[in-house]
């Protein structure tokens, strides 16, 4: 199915953007200490759509909560009983603007470990109420490496509607699935109604300036990687010493899985005054040396390298064997917030390239 | 999700001190519409929690042909299990989610011998076969259930045990790792039992086995060496786990999640998961 594309200019794309922000329960990326999170706005004024990629978070707590309740309860010696919380898994429409390419993606890649076999429809219920508007960025950070994935960060249809620059001011408005198209409908204001059909795309030379400007894009990447070859090269190597060189320098601080866009470890815990208690479900990652610790003492990752082997692995193999997709979208944002400089490319990369242990 | 990690309540019924550090759990669910619905297979597992404490995962020790209640036998470990000992009283309320996981090969092993082979607390999860086989003993042929602990007083399910002996349609041998006064039967580790007295019949036989790490390890090495295919070894594995749904991303080796695809695997499958544990 063909979508339209809308062509505008930044005043349109402003006049959209505060349409939809008058109107929808509107989150969009807020500038603080030169980092951006994703934070629910009531004007145009406090966000920042076209924000460069230094996010502090991915898009994933408004899907996956950091910590949500699962149960309160009242137990003492006359008994046991259980409240459900009203927690409510969004019940209204809500629009995120300004989301990453590769963010989007991230959410894509979740839909297949929620939809399996037991289904979180909390997930999917909140994915299937929110209309995401994705900017596709201009140029890669020093740590992106999205292009070298297995998706089409071009023509992604993670995003409902994806915007796109083009040359001399120029920018596409695209709708990129059935939902994203008939938002565009509903809220294409005066400015945006120039409106570009699929056959008249070459016509107004539209699709030539778009792929002038996709492959400026592509060519502002440092980093680069054929994912297939490590896809196979690290099912490969699960003996390989070059986990433990890669991971030399992990301090285990859990940064790089709560910031994943992918990662969706979690841990159930309790918390429990006098008679009344809370059991939360919270992020959890497989860096965590608690991890796996079992009860009795035996700990089946207890060295560092184990646990980056896991998580590489995991991200690179297992879930590519499992969902057909890799658990990782390339945005770097590991990299970028990592305190010791660790950046899962090199960790895969290095184990990748190093020879087989015979 | 969160609705499919809350628990239903159950009241522990009965506290049955099985070894000093092992004690099973009696469990009903305090809606009987509930507790008449709930139903499982041998060797699928349950989460257990007691408010304020945790959550746990145990196996359902009993058998789903035995209505009315099911059983939990908890050994005293880590926090929540020394909570569990120390705290629960027969008429508390616990929380209970399930059942989860797969269950042992019940087509496969119908019209077979069985062997049952179990070490101290890991005759837990093969007690709920070893009833479900002797409430359908037709279905079998020759019945032998192998048992070790450390000592005497580390063997769960003693009176049990009794009556299975006093079963002339089962064979029972049990085993303790060293000499006691008062002991009578074998004396020795579970693999060498195995070995120089059960000697089993390798031909259409299904060995089912449980136990600490290393019973298994070197049992798995006996009935290699006593011959039997990897596919006629059956055994479970117990894993970390917190959610049982297959999400959380705690208790996975390679892209095999034990929580789904396990905690019941053949040897043979086994041997084709990357060795990480």
């Amino acid at each position: 199915m063909s979508f339209s594309t809308f062509v505008t200019d930044k005043a349109g794309l402003q006049k959209l953007y505060e349409a939809i922000i008058s109107k929808y329960e509107t989150y969009a990326p807020v500038e603080k200490f030169g980092k951006y999170d994703y934070k629910k706005v009531s004007s145009l004024k406090e966000c920042d759509p076209d924000s460069p990629i230094a996010m502090t978070m991915s898009v994933k707590p408004l899907f996956f909560p950091r910590s949500s309740k699962i149960m309160k309860y009242e137990a003492n010696s006359a008994g046991t009983s259980i409240r459900e919380t009203d927690q409510d898994p969004l019940a209204g429409q809500r629009v995120i603007l300004g989301v990453k390419h590769c963010d989007a993606r991230g959410l894509q890649v979740l839909e297949a470990v929620n939809k399996w076999d037991y289904i979180d429809s909390d997930f999917l219920k909140r994915r299937a109420n929110t209309v995401i508007l994705s900017n596709r960025c201009d140029k890669a950070d020093t740590h992106c490496f999205c292009t070298s994935l297995d998706y089409d960060v071009e023509n992604l249809d993670a995003p409902d509607v994806a915007i796109v620059n083009g040359t001399n001011g120029k920018i596409y408005v695209q709708a990129r699935t059935e939902k994203g198209e008939t938002f565009l409908k509903e809220n294409s204001s005066e400015p945006m109604a120039n409106r570009i059909t699929n056959d008249e795309l070459q016509m107004t030379n539209c699709e030539e300036d778009l792929t002038k400007q996709y492959e400026a894009f592509l060519s502002s990447f440092r980093l680069k990687m054929d994912y297939k070859d490590v896809n196979e090269r690290m099912a490969k190597r699960f003996d390989s010493p070059a986990f433990e060189e890669a991971s030399r320098n992990c301090v285990s601080c859990n940064t790089c899985a709560f910031i994943c866009p992918t990662c969706h470890c979690f841990k159930i815990s309790d918390e429990k005054i006098k008679d009344t208690g809370v059991r939360y479900k919270s992020y959890d990652s497989c860096n965590n040396v608690y991890f796996t610790l079992e009860a009795g003492g035996h700990n089946p990752r207890p060295a560092k390298y184990r646990r980056w082997r896991q998580r590489s692995m995991h991200k690179f193999v297992y879930y590519k064997e499992r969902f057909g997709v890799n658990l990782c979208v390339g945005c770097g944002h590991c990299a970028i917030s990592c305190p010791v400089n660790i950046s899962i490319f090199e960790v895969v990369n290095h184990v990748a390239s190093a020879p087989i242990e015979s | 999700m969160e609705s499919l990690l809350v628990p239903s309540l159950a009241k522990v019924d009965r506290i049955i001190q099985e070894t000093p550090d092992v004690r099973t759990y009696r469990l009903k669910f305090k809606d009987d519409s509930l507790m008449d619905k709930f139903t499982w297979q041998p060797g699928q597992f349950v989460e257990f929690s007691l408010m304020g404490s945790g959550e746990c995962t145990f196996c359902i020790s009993s058998s789903a042909t035995r209505r009315g209640f099911f059983d939990c036998s908890i050994k005293r470990a880590g926090v929540v299990t020394a909570d569990i000992h120390s705290d629960i009283e027969e008429g508390d309320d616990v929380g209970i989610r399930g059942p989860y996981g797969n269950w042992f090969p019940l087509d496969d092993i119908k019209g077979k011998n069985l062997l049952f082979v179990g070490g101290g607390i890991g005759l837990a999860p093969l007690r709920s076969l070893i009833q479900y086989a002797i409430d359908n003993r037709g279905d079998y042929k020759d019945f032998t259930v192998l048992y070790g602990a450390r000592t005497s007083a580390d063997l769960c399910y003693k009176e049990e045990i009794e009556e299975w002996k006093k079963n002339t349609s089962l064979k029972v041998v049990l085993t303790i790792d060293k000499p006691e006064d008062s002991w009578k039967e074998n004396v020795g580790v579970v693999p060498k039992i195995l070995e120089e007295v059960v000697k089993p019949e390798i031909a259409n036989t299904k060995v089912i086995t449980c136990g600490p790490p290393i019973m298994i390890k070197y049992t798995l090495q006996s009935l290699d060496r006593l011959g039997f295919d990897p596919k006629d070894v059956i055994t479970t594995l117990e894993m970390k786990m917190q959610c049982g749904l297959g999400k959380c991303g705690r208790c996975n080796i390679g892209s095999t999640y034990i929580c789904k695809d396990g905690p019941v695997f053949t040897y043979e499958q086994l041997k084709a998961l990357p060795d990480e544990f």
